[in-house]
């Protein structure tokens, strides 16, 4: 990382203080505007691709005791943030929420560490500036790529060289928390597989997938952290790579899909850098289901919730979703990707995938 | 049972024997076994209500007399045994009532009166006399002196139980120090166990009684309670009793010792509010039920078959024809004029009608044609003619062919008075069958009480439902008495004398009846003594330590012909005990009520207040408040009604829990509005506390990262806080500065502002609406004014650059202001 966008980072971090002090010295209660971040206020952005937040905000006042702590917690941040970036070091975000016990003020400090990652992401909104470029690391997402591709990551000792098959043990490669420190040398991949679990992952590089289909094969683990559908999304639109997102047959993963290719309601500031428009749902579908006929578990009401929660999520009100999950709902069944075992442990790399992939025209 | 029933026969002596053995049982013997009746149940008790008694007494004797209380009360410890000393200022007895009103129960001169006292029955003093020798077989030892005189008396006395007379046993003139009052010595069994009642009764006392001195000293206490006010309460009035609050043997006694002899004249004289229109209203529903009403009919139209004037003119002979046709005539067309008509007001038409034909023609219409008029008319009017005139073989068809004209009438106001659902047919054979009671009345005038009608209405009602099979129930048969009874007329005639009625129970009950049914103004109040609520607050606020304090006095009402005033007052916050439940103070004619708390209609309307409402915590919604609040209750009247005689609570009596409610409602309110200002101006001044914290140090923080100096927060703070901001501006200005002091309104409201500068030199062009007044070298800026929501106000003026400045402001809350003064 340059010292320049150091510099702009902390610059404009700087500048939301002098906002809160020109206020003060108005006569103006000192408050910060933001973007209310619920799904009711996320539209799509016709010209990116990309779902954005809307017009409605929330405003952060010192009118009462509790805006007033919100921002004096904001302007201890900032300040720790702009001396981060001044002494070019970085930390965590678990990091942050720890070192705020040792600031003087007992009121500045966080509750716990989803006020700490608010505030990060509302500092990210109001400044412009990225978390990456705060230097605010997430803990260890644990997410790994493995496939036929050549790459270069800046590291702090050093330029390191390494290919995701030949170079890396059975795990991958590892994604770093700023995979705009990677370089792509060359590749001859085909697609980009990402993959919900990590059982999914190892069977699919233990039958050799990657390798057969010139497959990238993203391991998600669960939601997806920022790296990697960062990283996803460098892997299309540099590389011109499909995407196509492998994950169980629940609305909890249709969810995990969505923040791939639509971004997330909680980052939705940050769409335009993260989501991957372009990156396809390959299953496991409802209608998977009904064909490959799995073993299936039946829907809880949380589930059944969630799934009428999607119906009304602007990001899902397409054709194929309202069908699948309309479709889901009236079966009454879910399924994991591990179901398809059931069919025999190369049933996945030998048959389902296939079949999909060349029903989604990927192969 | 059985032995004496046996035995009865045989021993004839035995009723004899029995008897010998009863006798009279004088009022001290009974109270010397029945102690607990009068509070002296126990040693702690006795000697709080002995110290009650004699307090009690000291007031009145001292209120009566005009004069100021000043009463001591000393409890001495002596061996096994106490000694009470309480001495009054009051105006002294004479050497021949003394004895009687310690040594004597029942002694008084209130027992008759309709006055508000503490005392009423006379027993108080001389039980706790009564107590005192019974326990240390002492007596009581008193000294009096009344005004003007050189020597006070000093007896020593015992009360002998057999005839509940004084026994003294020394009598002689003593010195004393007091110009006038009364001092009472008792030695009695007793202990201090009660000390935080006997407290309490004292201090309470104190609260009821602003306007006197009281003074307590016991073995491990001594304090005093000053005046708070140099007014004595007003004087009361003794009533006469009120028609609704006697009953009926009061009444008999009334009717026999009274001088005068029409029941008007006596109404008038005994009872209170009670003038001559009064008393005639009064002595019509007496006769409504002494004599009963007659029925009124509606007259013959002129299409029936009656004929008034026709049977008037046969039953009158002799009188020539043309003053017997014109006296028939007055009479048919005045009695067709009328809407009803009853048998006492065709006499009196039939005898105005005599004397106006008389005044014509100069013939005579006498008694006896007179009466024939009157007969023959009321025949036609009632529909009997027929019968009569048809030699008494045709009433049959009459009667089958159409409705007697009784009937018809009866059947209009019972087809009123019932549902529309009821079959007409029902109400048809009912009215023919109670139409068959009016035509075969004796009294042919239709006289009946309201009672008689009633069993004539049931009595055709159910011969309706035995033989029509309809229901004519209980509703029905009401609305048609009330129908009927409305049609029938008071009757003229004059009611007895006082004498008669005097030796006739049925007739004075009737007579109280009729007093109970009128409507009478409610009994004059000047018979009783509020505290007045400014005296309440007054009395709390001296025996409190609190915040607020509020008071309310309501109108007199009456209860039972006793007219009573109820008030209340309320004490909160302060040194008041925060923890527990709150205090409730009893009162009855300015007594405190010590004992027997659960069991007083106070208590339980204080308990039934849904206190939440008031801004008070209230565990389950009910019972007494909790925190720190004194809540007290006063209740006036010429007759307290008490549980019991020892006089420790109030009878639930609706009429009274009411006012007892709506009193402390009333006080309440202001404590409502109290509460959430308080509260609201807790959380602000909370909200301004954290908010006094945290903005400077976030200021300071925004200064330190952006690297400029601390910015000015003032206007930002006094802006998130509503608050008010007084700010001072200085600029040099040549050899001067000019000062500027703004307030800056940020509250939703208009605020009033009074300003005070203090400045050290002589301040010069000064703005509009501001007053300078020099004093001892320093110069005492004075402005004040309004400024509206959002809006500022400005004070400028011009002083020498070494001028020091003492800004002071008042008007607005301090929760509300925030002065920034350099």
């Amino acid at each position: 990382m340059s010292t320049d966008t150091n510099q702009e980072a902390r610059e404009q971090l700087i500048d939301l203080a002098a906002e809160f002090y020109d206020q003060f010295e108005t006569g103006e209660i000192p408050s910060m505007s933001l973007p209310t971040r619920t799904k009711s206020n996320i539209e799509y952005d016709e010209e990116k691709g990309v779902w954005v937040y809307g017009d409605r905000t929330s405003t952060r006042s010192a009118n009462s005791v509790r805006g007033a702590r919100k921002l004096l917690k904001a302007t201890y941040t900032i300040e720790f943030l702009a001396d981060q970036l001044e002494e070019d070091r970085s930390s965590t975000l678990r990091e942050l929420y720890y070192l705020s016990e040792s600031w003087d003020n007992d009121n500045a400090q966080f509750n716990d560490q989803d006020e700490s990652n608010g505030l990060v992401e509302d500092l990210e909104i109001v400044s412009g500036v990225t978390r990456e470029d705060f230097h605010m690391r997430p803990e260890e997402s644990g997410a790994k790529v493995m496939g036929p591709i050549h790459i270069r990551e800046q590291t702090k000792r050093g330029d390191r060289d390494i290919h995701c098959q030949l170079d890396v043990g059975q795990g991958g490669y590892q994604i770093p928390n700023n995979p705009d420190m990677i370089e792509f040398l060359d590749n001859d991949a085909e697609f980009v597989l990402c993959v919900e679990t990590g059982g999914m992952r190892d069977r699919l590089v233990e039958n050799g997938f990657d390798d057969e289909y010139d497959a990238i094969v993203v391991h998600l683990g669960g939601q997806p952290a920022r790296a990697t559908r960062r990283l996803t999304k460098r892997f299309h639109d540099e590389l011109g790579l499909p995407v196509v997102v492998f994950a169980d047959g629940d609305p909890w993963s249709y969810r995990i899909f969505g923040s791939i290719a639509y971004g997330s309601i909680k980052s939705a500031h940050l769409s335009e850098y993260l989501a991957t428009p372009e990156a396809q749902y390959i299953g496991i579908q409802p209608a998977d289901i009904v064909e490959y006929d799995l073993p299936t578990d039946p829907l809880s009401d949380s589930d059944i919730n969630a799934l009428e929660s999607e119906l009304s999520d602007p990001r899902f009100q397409t054709d194929y979703w309202e069908e699948q999950i309309e479709l889901q709902l009236e079966i009454g069944k879910k399924a994991e990707q591990q179901s398809l075992a059931a069919r025999g442990l190369d049933f996945v790399t030998e048959t389902y995938l296939p079949e999909r992939l060349e029903a989604m025209d990927v192969i | 049972m059985t032995s004496f029933q046996s035995t009865l026969g045989e021993e004839e002596g035995i009723a004899e024997e029995l008897a010998e053995n009863q006798r009279a049982i004088s009022i001290a013997e009974f109270f010397e076994k029945n102690k607990h009746m009068l509070g002296f149940d126990s040693g702690a008790r006795g000697l709080v209500t002995a110290v009650k008694e004699a307090v009690d007494n000291a007031l009145d004797a001292a209120e009566e007399a005009g004069i100021l209380p000043d009463i001591y009360v000393e409890i001495q410890e002596d061996g096994d045994y106490y000694r009470l000393i309480v001495e009054d200022n009051g105006p002294g007895l004479t050497k021949e009532s003394l004895p009687k009103v310690f040594g004597k129960l029942l002694y008084g001169s209130r027992f008759h009166a309709r006055e508000q006292s503490r005392g009423q029955q006379g027993i108080g003093i001389s039980a706790a006399v009564l107590y005192s020798q019974l326990t240390s077989g002492k007596p009581a030892k008193i000294t009096s002196r009344t005004q003007g005189s050189s020597e006070a008396e000093y007896f020593e006395l015992i009360i002998d139980t057999d005839d509940n007379e004084p026994e003294i046993s020394v009598e002689e003139t003593a010195s004393w120090d007091r110009p006038h009052g009364t001092r009472i010595e008792l030695e009695m069994e007793a202990n201090m166990r009660a000390r935080n009642q006997l407290h309490d009764y004292i201090k309470h006392t104190a609260v009821v009684n602003p306007h006197a001195r009281l003074e307590l000293k016991e073995p491990s206490a001594h304090f005093k309670s000053e005046r708070a006010t140099d007014e004595l309460p007003e004087e009361t009035e003794e009533i006469r009793p009120h028609p609704h609050g006697v009953e009926l043997g009061t009444v008999m006694k009334m009717l026999s010792a009274t001088d005068s002899h029409s029941i008007s004249g006596f109404l008038q004289e005994e009872f209170t509010r009670v003038g001559k229109k009064t008393a005639t209203s009064v002595i019509d529903e007496f006769r409504d039920r002494h004599f009963g009403r007659e029925m009124s009919w509606e007259p013959p139209e002129a299409t029936e078959s009656a004929d008034v004037a026709g049977a008037i003119e046969s039953a009158t002979a002799n009188k020539g024809a043309t003053a017997t046709a014109d006296f028939a005539e007055t009479i048919a067309t005045t009695v067709s004029n009328r809407e009803r008509i009853s048998h006492h007001k065709l006499v009196d038409i039939v005898e105005s009608a005599a004397e106006a034909t008389e005044d014509d023609h100069g013939t005579t219409f006498g008694d006896t044609v007179c009466e024939n008029a009157v007969e023959a008319a009321w025949r036609e009017i009632v529909g009997l003619s027929n019968e009569i005139d048809d030699d008494g073989t045709s009433s049959a068809d009459t009667e089958s062919d159409a409705d007697s004209r009784i009937t018809a009438n009866i059947h209009a106001l019972a087809d009123d008075a019932t549902s529309t659902r009821k079959d007409d047919e029902v109400i048809h054979a009912f009215a023919e069958r109670l139409a068959g009671k009016f035509e075969d009345a004796e009294d042919v005038r239709h006289r009946f009480t309201h009672g008689e009608l009633q069993s004539a209405v049931d009595r055709a009602a159910e011969l309706t439902e035995e033989y029509d099979e309809a229901a004519f129930g209980d509703t029905a048969r009401e609305n048609v008495v009330e129908k009927i009874w409305a049609a029938m007329r008071t009757v003229p005639d004059d009611p007895p004398l006082v004498r008669e009625l005097a030796e006739s129970r049925d007739a004075s009950s009737q007579l109280v009846d009729g007093m109970r049914a009128t409507d009478i103004m409610a009994p004059p109040t000047r018979c009783l003594s509020p505290i007045t609520d400014e005296l309440i607050e007054a009395g709390l606020r001296k025996e409190f330590d609190a915040d607020f304090y509020a008071a309310a006095t309501r109108d007199a009402e009456v209860s039972g012909g006793d007219p009573f005033i109820v008030e209340a007052g309320i004490a909160y916050g302060g040194d008041l005990q925060a923890e527990g439940s709150g205090d409730v103070l009893r009162f009855a004619n300015r007594v405190p009520l010590v004992y027997q708390r659960g069991a007083c209609a106070t208590t339980d309307v204080v308990k039934q207040i849904g206190w939440r409402n008031y801004g008070l915590e209230q565990p389950g919604g009910s019972g007494i408040p909790n925190g720190p609040v004194v809540i007290m209750v006063h209740v006036a009247s010429t007759n307290v009604p008490f549980t019991s005689e020892s006089k420790d609570a109030v009878a639930n009596v609706p009429e009274i829990e009411d006012e007892i409610e709506l009193a402390i409602r009333e006080a309440s309110r202001e404590l409502k509005s109290y509460l959430n200002k308080r509260r609201s101006m807790e959380k602000r001044r909370r909200k301004q506390n954290v908010l006094g914290q945290i903005l400077p140090e976030m200021a300071e923080k925004v200064a330190e990262v952006t690297g400029n100096p601390e910015p000015d927060i003032d206007d930002a703070v006094a802006r998130i806080m509503n608050n008010v901001l007084v700010e001072r501006e200085l600029e040099e200005n040549g050899d001067g500065q000019a000062v500027s002091v703004i307030v800056e309104n940020h509250t939703s409201t208009t605020e009033s502002f009074e300003l005070t500068d203090i400045v050290s030199a002589e301040p010069r062009g000064l703005s509009d609406g501001a007053t300078v007044v020099e004093m001892d070298g320093e110069w005492f800026v004075k402005w004040d004014g309004d400024v509206s929501s959002g809006d500022e106000a400005v004070l400028e003026y011009e002083v020498d650059t070494d001028a020091s400045f003492d800004l002071d402001v008042s008007g607005v809350e301090s929760e509300k202001l925030t002065v920034t003064d350099q």
